[in-house]
């Protein structure tokens, strides 16, 4: 395992010193598990694997950029892993964008907010808060992330009415924000 | 922070990556003018990444040291980029647009008057099928009533608008089935400027709607 300290210690180390050391630990602990959450979506396992690799190589790239008072690595790569699997999907079926672009739509703009808290936030806080939702509101939170699938699309897989997906989306997150919130107070 | 932040559903589609190009550049613009949206998206994010630290690896993730070997062979001819500067290296005609809208504003592209009523800056997102334009309407100048198919979404950059759901400011997101029809107005002060973002196609639905419709299907207005 790899604590978030650990983790922003290694991409420090690649932003500084181009570690290979710090690339080849962050890639065995990252790399599995971005294939496994690529796999999520129907992707098959190599091509998985593929986006997985991709997405490690531009923590290399991208890796001084990382700033761990604004978000936990995980967080970061997340949207990074994201825009690979937006990019895998374009490849497959639209005229290829450059990814830079992409990382410049996500990239947040305001330098000033202070998420030092939100960056501080554990994933094992998070899986916990995960854990309190019911079943119908992390359904769709997890169509949504594995599947990246709208939550317009969701209701049509479902057979549900749309405001029902919405109410479902809003008391989801309702229920984190309050959680984060008393946890920052 | 606006008046009318962007439904949370559509910020998950946003954070989940589900959208397409130009709806989720609808979105960025407006989570980087609202920071509440911001940090609804930073949470989003984080979940993303509980999501990933969460997948039990020995079963579905495992991968092969030799795909790290080729990983590890491969960095020689990537470099480390060094840190990017902070925003602010925009460009000053354009010293309204939010970050996320910098790369797809290109040199030598200008306001083009449509129908004497409002100006355009179509921008081109390869492969989307949304319309997505940029518009600037003078002070009480209203866009033509109109509607479509599917949704609408609008994000206010400079300026403000009002409509029959409201009045609009800076960074307010606006998204709609487009098969209401509705009339904007540009607000007293600097012109309105917004993102608008549609799928095709526009029905103008005012008197002059059954002439100029052919050439809004055939993207000439």
């Amino acid at each position: 395992m790899l604590s978030a300290d650990e983790a922003a210690d290694l991409i420090e180390a690649i932003a500084t010193r181009q570690d290979r050391a710090a690339f080849s630990r962050l890639f065995q602990h990252f790399a599995p598990r971005v294939k496994a959450f690529i796999m999520r979506s129907g992707a098959d396992p190599e091509a998985a694997q593929e986006v997985a690799q991709e997405a490690l190589i531009m923590v290399w790239r991208k890796a001084a950029s990382f700033d761990r008072k604004k978000a936990s690595p995980s967080t970061w790569l997340y949207t990074i892993a994201r825009n690979k699997r937006i990019d895998h999907l374009r490849r497959n079926n639209r005229p290829a964008i450059d990814t830079d672009d992409w990382l410049t739509v996500f990239a947040p703009e305001d330098e000033d907010a202070d998420k030092s808290v939100l960056a501080g936030q554990t994933y094992t806080r998070l899986k916990e808060l995960l854990g309190g939702l019911s079943a119908d509101q992390m359904l769709v939170i997890e169509k949504a992330f594995f599947e990246d699938k709208t939550h317009t699309a969701i209701a049509e897989e479902l057979k549900l009415p749309l405001g029902t997906v919405k109410s479902r989306i809003r008391l989801a997150l309702a229920r984190l924000r309050e959680a984060l919130e008393k946890d920052e107070s | 922070m606006s008046r009318h932040p962007a439904p949370d559903e559509f910020l998950l589609d946003y954070a989940a990556g589900a959208l397409p190009d130009g709806p989720a550049l609808a979105v960025a613009l407006h989570v980087a003018l609202d920071p509440r949206s911001q940090r609804t998206v930073d949470r989003l994010n984080a979940v993303g990444g509980a999501l990933i630290e969460r997948e039990p690896v020995p079963e579905v993730g495992a991968i092969d040291d030799a795909v790290l070997e080729r990983a590890l062979a491969r960095l020689d001819e990537v470099p480390v980029e060094p840190r990017p500067a902070a925003p602010g290296g925009r460009k000053p005609v354009f010293d309204w647009a939010p970050a996320p809208l910098v790369p797809h504003l290109r040199p030598g592209m200008d306001w083009r008057r449509v129908m004497g009523k409002f100006d355009e800056i179509r921008l081109d997102l390869p492969g989307d099928f949304h319309r997505v334009s940029l518009l600037r309407l003078e002070s009480g100048r209203g866009l033509p009533e109109h509607k479509h198919a599917g949704y609408e979404y609008t994000v206010v950059l400079q300026g403000g608008y009002t409509d029959e759901t409201g009045n609009y400011g800076v960074g307010d997101f606006a998204v709609g089935p487009g098969d209401q029809r509705h009339e904007p107005i540009a607000d007293p002060g600097e012109p309105c400027i917004a993102l608008i973002v549609v799928e095709n196609p526009i029905v103008l639905t005012g008197p002059w709607g059954r002439w100029l419709n052919p050439l809004v299907s055939r993207g000439l207005i």
